[in-house]
């Protein structure tokens, strides 16, 4: 039966009509009837459908394919090419914006479009408490046909063909189980359900139950004909009281019809079927286990030889597979094994059920051939995740899995490949993370989950798991050691070797895969004493604040702002951060996106009420030092007076240290002075806040070059004790079909250095960027305001992936910023010795990639562009060879600095390294955070000792009343003035929050900070 | 009613699918709401009552009122599919008692899909 | 359990007044399942849905009744997490730890539970209303965080939406 068919919604709604939809409409039903579609298809007038702008549009189901711009001829095509024929006529496509709804339509079409329902084909369609609509769709045909027709052998042989495999977990054959069973002596045998869906996340079972409860009664029956078997129990968890009503009425009418008891369709084969309720315990899921309580007992595993097949329920030989396997039992039957085989990869055949859910958009139960990649599921099925949030990892198999990272979006899902991932297909539990997960707190989940549902009988899962969770808890509570991971790999997998059940040999999966995708979270746990997710309590104070690079208490200031204790809330963000009004203007408030605010509206706005702290500083507010004689004599010097190497300087001083920074570039700042353009941030700012640091103590010494004007060994020479090197990554990535030094082809970098410094930069008529990150944002907003006439970024990937900053996009297009995605340059065209356009290639996005993004492949198509200067923005490195000279500093494949993530110090260890120069191109605050630590790292290496009094934490003396409700006004977002006023000059676009604003803005706080002292 | 050979089913088949189906029937409508757990949670009893509520007091006697299980979508829960008389089919989503007042004043009674509540077909 | 009830008082009050009539109805479930093998599970979980925990002097009516040592019943009941020997409050709360619900904040949901209840998981509040228990997965994942009371399961639960939710329950028991 063929339930799908299509409609075209035609919009007549007052723009369409106004537009000819009506004309539309009428040709297309003519059009249905020519071509005899007449009863599939159906011409449906709608109300309006959102894009008037595009009218008349119309909306083909179901594939929720949006025409737009029709008119009466484009019908006899449209019916022709995508009703007859299925092909969408693409050039007629509606290409949807984000928040218009055409878009929402084509993602939850995509849901089911996708799938192939072979075992949930009833769910949802049929009443599971009426048989006869069970029967209505083939049901118990199966059953009829085996019984009438088939041998047993002959019914084990198709499902040993179909290479149907057990859906609850290790994936065995079930044709051979079915075999072993069938050969087996005893008498009575018996046929089982396991319905005892346990590992929390996995939910297909209940809904086959809920949802089509005859296919598992016939296909249980079917079984008991194969093997031998008389009686049947299926043992269904207490948690699904709806579960275990339908499957009683489905057992009760089977029975009325003469589908269940003796002399079945009058052949004398004779079969029925009771029910077990579980009573709370998971290890009951496992086999002998379940079969134990069946028998009434403490559901204890017992040891395996025997196998069930053998020696199961009271001894008797028994089968024994869960609720989906048999789900496809009845349509192998009546399809026949070669249809079904057609389904899944060489080694794993069918669908599988996953029950989707997590951080991911489209929750829910999807069915989809075996082998399908994981993207392709988290994706297109799933929608993508929850707030365009990056996908972090799947966690697939319950307790008994494990998780695999974005780098394996592209693994086939199936048996083979995950178990070579560390994770198991399991039941099909497949929870998605973002990055708001803790990889250390979920390990210890379901640590603690097993301990919790261990029978205990063995030690290794008893005793071996919780020393396991010990370890864990430890680590969370930020008290790990070094050699903690070790010792869990080692107790995971002597656990693995030597556990009673299954329960027990897989429960170390979930650590072990996290270790192995996510080692580096468990360093930071560990060395660090940081959550990166923001997770653990012990480590997080605020979220907030945990997810600051800088580690500034943004609590803390924000209700000193609220209390219009402005000076104090200043001094408390430079104690550790001293850039507060350069990051009031730059900063990409990573602390904004883990702020707990947003579970009630939005999050609060910290970054507009730092700018608003930052105006208000009138006296420059200097911070607290502690210095000594000592340190005030020991010579310390600084190579590039960027935000790192500025930051460094600032902690030192701040130490009593005088150092020294050494500028490459007239004057200092680094990118803020270089590349940031005024309109983000005046220089004015940027200058008071250097003159800050400077009035510390610290020298700079500008138009000073490493590697021209001195070496490393002078500076050792001269006495210096210790040498920071903060030296960016100042030079852009070429690419290799443009020459940079081709007058019309420049580096991003290299054009808004000539503006920023320079003071004039040559700018084009008709401007293409390539890139998609912050500097191409920068360049061709500069271009714009340089005179350019139309200015183009060119992205081979989506808006999506962009890297740059999604508010600096939004305003660039608003001042007229062009942006064709899915493009890649790669031949400039000249004519009279000029470069008049550029020669792209169309891309469409393919496989994923390792990191965690489609893939951007040529389409094929081609296209030039109007263009007469090409600026390059896809990437910023460091020549770090031309620098050091005889120094071995240690460098990456990449060229970037190696230093320890601890102290900042290089492979030569008088030299400390931070900022871009290490990370790569990252941002402001990561800078300062990297100058900050190499301060204390130099510290250290001078005196032996840590002196960062400003990492103390500090109470907080703003008044909290945590009894009282959080206020219940939105977020204050920033103004800007309107890019007719901006686009042509460099004044600052954003504009300040007026106090009373930002006071109110204050309150909406929750104070994370806060904790309860007695 | 004991089926008492395979012939029995076949014919129970028969009858059955043609009760189903309601391509015959050009005036015939049916509602389906899901009803597993999720649905459930989420209202879905409450949305079954208030089609047949709607139903009742606006004297339709055109419309099958059905429940099923889950149709795997759990984030758009309760969810309803319609089915109308030329048997195309319409899945309204994120029900409310609000929603089904207007699914069964524009799409039951004028024949007019819900578009906003729809979420696929 | 840190005396939020006073269960030996309540259990003794509840033992007393446990009627002849349920009394008569156990016994009549004993004998219909006497001869079935694999009987003490069903038995129980009967049990337990007519007086709503398993009190001792039940459990030694079914275990004379199915002819099994008071230890093996003991056993079994102490096994599963399902069976109760203390009164539970007149709504028992589950909060679900699954992996979705953990995932999509569940942890913060019993948190906030157990703040407005007063009281920890596997407790009673004082007035006999709430018993909190700590459940792993309802097979509502898409739904998650998620929260059963009674029978109904209560989903995307906010941590800050608890109160309104219990009151319903407080309402609808003033009301009865």
């Amino acid at each position: 039966m063929n339930l799908v068919k299509n409609h075209i919604l035609v919009c007549t709604g007052g723009g369409c009509v106004a537009s000819g939809a009506l004309e539309v409409s009428a040709a297309l039903k003519k059009s249905v009837e020519r071509f005899g579609l007449s009863e599939d298809v159906s011409v449906v007038e709608t109300g309006c459908l959102g894009p008037c702008a595009v009218g008349p549009v119309a909306l083909v189901y179901p594939d929720a394919v949006l025409y737009e711009s029709l008119k009466p001829e484009h019908a006899a095509e449209i019916v022709e090419e995508h009703l007859l024929k299925g092909r969408v006529v693409e050039r007629m496509v509606h290409r949807s914006k984000p928040g218009q709804k055409g878009a929402a339509e084509i993602r939850e079409s995509d849901f089911f479009k996708k799938q192939v329902k072979i075992v949930l084909k009833n769910c949802g369609v049929i009443d599971p408490v009426r048989i006869e609509e069970y029967i209505a769709r083939d049901g118990y045909q199966a059953l009829a046909k085996v019984l009438s027709g088939m041998t047993p052998e002959e019914v084990i042989a198709v499902v040993k063909r179909s290479g149907l495999r057990g859906r609850g977990g290790a994936g065995f054959p079930t044709g051979m189980k079915w075999e072993f069973c069938r050969k087996a002596k005893g008498d009575p045998k018996y046929v089982l359900c396991n319905a005892d869906e346990g590992d929390p996340g996995a939910f297909m079972d209940r809904s086959i139950l809920e949802g089509d409860p005859h296919s598992l009664i016939e296909a249980m029956a079917i079984a008991a004909y194969a093997i031998g078997a008389k009686e049947g129990f299926v043992y269904v968890r207490a948690e699904y009281p709806l579960a275990v009503k339908r499957l009683t009425s489905a057992i009760e009418q089977a029975r009325e019809y003469g589908l269940l008891g003796e002399d079945i369709f009058g052949t004398g084969f004779g079969f029925d079927l009771e029910i077990r309720m579980g009573s709370g315990a998971f290890v009951c899921g496992e086999e002998t286990a379940l079969m134990t309580s069946i028998e009434g007992n403490r559901g204890e595993p017992r040891p395996r030889p025997p196998f069930p097949a053998n020696k199961g329920l009271w001894g008797k030989p028994s089968l024994l597979n869960n609720v989906e396997t048999y789900a496809n039992i009845p349509v192998i039957m009546l399809k026949g094994d070669e249809w079904y085989s057609s389904f899944g990869t060489k080694k794993s055949k069918g669908t599988k059920v996953f029950a989707l859910a997590g951080s991911v958009v489209n929750t829910g139960l999807v069915e989809v051939p075996i082998g399908m990649p994981l993207g392709e599921i988290v994706y297109d099925i799933g929608g993508g995740l929850k707030d365009g949030k990056p996908f972090k990892a799947a966690q697939i198999g319950g307790p008994s899995g494990g998780c695999i990272p974005k780098q394996y979006l592209n693994v086939p899902v199936d048996y083979e490949s995950l178990s070579e991932l560390g994770a198991i297909m399991g039941s099909g539990g497949m929870i998605i993370m973002d990055e708001d997960t803790c990889m250390v707190d979920m390990s210890r989940f379901f640590l603690e989950f097993v301990q919790e549902e261990s029978c205990g009988k063995c030690s290794p899962c008893r005793v071996g798991t919780r020393r396991m969770l010990e370890i864990l808890n430890r680590i969370c509570e930020g008290k790990g050691k070094e050699g903690d991971i070790d010792t869990l790999i080692e107790l995971g997998n002597t656990i693995k070797d030597t556990a009673l059940c299954g329960l027990g040999q897989t429960a170390p999966n979930p650590v072990l895969s996290a270790i192995q995708h996510f080692r580096d979270e468990f360093i930071a746990h560990i060395r660090d004493k940081r959550c990166p997710a923001g997770v653990c309590p012990e480590l997080v104070r605020a979220p907030c604040q945990n997810n600051c690079p800088a580690g500034v208490d943004v609590p803390g200031y924000v209700s000193l702002i609220g209390e219009k204790r402005y000076e104090e809330a200043l001094r408390l963000h430079r104690e550790r951060n001293p850039f507060a009004a350069v990051c009031s203007r730059v900063c990409f408030h990573r602390c904004e996106e883990k702020c707990r605010r947003q579970t009630i509206d939005e999050a609060v706005s910290i970054r507009m009420l730092k700018r608003f702290m930052a105006d208000r500083e009138k006296r420059i507010i200097l911070p607290e030092v502690r210095g000594c004689e000592e340190n005030k004599n020991r010579k310390v010097a600084i190579v590039g007076a960027g935000p790192a190497g500025l930051s460094c300087g600032y902690f030192l001083a701040r130490l009593g240290y005088r150092p020294k920074i050494f500028e490459a570039a007239p004057r200092a700042g680094g990118m803020l002075a270089q590349a940031i353009p005024a309109y983000r941030l005046p220089r004015e700012i940027l200058d008071k806040e250097i003159e800050m640091i400077c009035s510390l103590g610290v020298e700079i010494e500008t138009g000073t070059a490493l590697g021209k004007d001195f070496t490393l060994e002078r500076l050792k020479a001269q006495g210096f004790e210790a040498v920071f090197l903060g030296l960016g990554a100042p030079d852009g990535i070429g690419m290799p079909s443009f020459n940079v030094k081709n007058g019309a082809c420049v580096q991003a970098i290299r054009f808004l250095y000539d503006y920023n410094i320079g003071g004039s930069a040559n700018v084009g008529k008709n401007v293409c960027v390539v890139g998609g990150g912050n500097a191409a944002i920068d360049a061709a907003r500069t271009a714009l305001r340089l005179g350019a006439r139309s200015v183009t970024v060119l992205y081979r990937r989506t808006k999506d992936e962009m890297p740059a900053y999604a508010e600096e996009v939004e305003e660039a297009r608003k001042e007229g910023v062009d942006f064709e995605f899915l493009t890649s340059p790669f031949e400039i065209i000249s004519s009279n010795g000029g470069m008049c356009g550029v020669r792209c290639r169309r891309m469409t996005l393919g496989e994923f990639d390792e990191s965690g993004r489609r893939r951007p492949l040529p389409s094929g198509e081609e296209e030039t562009l109007e263009a007469d200067q090409l600026i390059l923005a896809i990437g910023q490195s460091i020549d770090t060879s031309a620098l050091f000279g005889r120094a071995a500093v240690q460098t990456n494949k990449k060229n970037f600095i190696v230093a320890d993530p601890v102290t900042g110090q290089t492979s030569v260890e008088w030299i400390f390294a931070g900022g871009d120069a290490v990370l790569g191109p990252a941002s402001v605050v990561d800078a300062v955070a990297g100058g900050e630590m190499c301060a204390v790292g130099i510290d250290l290496f001078l005196t032996g000792g840590t002196h960062a009094f400003w990492r103390e934490e500090k109470e907080s003396s703003t008044f909290f009343d945590p009894d009282e409700d959080p206020v219940e006004y939105g977020r204050a977002n920033a103004m800007l003035i309107s890019p007719a006023q901006r686009k042509k000059n460099f004044r600052e676009v954003e504009r300040p929050l007026m106090e009373a604003v930002a006071l109110r803005e204050a309150k909406r706080c929750l104070r994370c900070d806060y904790r309860e002292t007695c | 009613m004991k089926l008492k050979s395979a012939k029995d089913l076949d014919a129970l088949r028969k009858e059955a699918s043609g009760r189903m189906s309601i391509r015959g029937d050009k005036k015939r409508m049916q509602i389906v709401v899901h009803m597993g757990t999720c649905g459930i949670a989420s209202g879905a009893r409450e949305i079954l009552n208030t089609f047949a509520r709607e139903i009742d007091t606006n004297g339709i006697d055109t419309v099958t009122l059905r429940q099923s299980g889950c149709i795997g979508l759990c984030d758009q829960e309760p969810v309803c599919t319609l089915q109308d008389g030329a048997g195309k089919e319409f899945r309204y989503g994120r029900l409310t008692a609000q929603k089904v007042g207007k699914i069964v004043r524009e799409h039951v009674l004028k024949g007019d899909p819900v578009i906003d509540y729809i979420i696929t077909q | 359990m840190s005396g939020a009830i006073k269960t030996d008082a309540a259990d003794e009050t509840r033992e007393k007044t446990l009627d002849p009539e349920t009394l008569s109805r156990l016994d009549e479930v004993l004998g219909e399942y006497r001869s079935k093998p694999g009987a003490l599970i069903p038995v129980l979980q009967i049990a337990q849905g007519m007086i709503g925990y398993l009190p001792e002097v039940v459990l030694k009516r079914i275990s004379v009744g199915l002819g099994k040592p008071y230890s093996e019943v003991a056993g079994v009941v102490g096994f599963y997490s399902f069976f109760t020997t203390m009164p539970r409050g007149t709504h028992l709360v589950r909060v679900c730890l699954g992996t979705a619900c953990y995932v999509r904040g569940g942890k913060q949901v019993l948190d906030a539970l157990k703040d407005e209840l007063g009281i920890d998981v596997g407790e009673t509040t004082p007035d006999g209303e709430f018993s909190l228990e700590v459940g792993r997965c309802f097979g509502a994942c898409g739904l998650a965080p998620t929260i059963m009371i009674d029978d109904d399961v209560l989903q995307r639960v906010k941590p800050s939406r608890i109160r309104g939710i219990l009151d319903v329950y407080r309402e609808n028991d003033k009301g009865e």
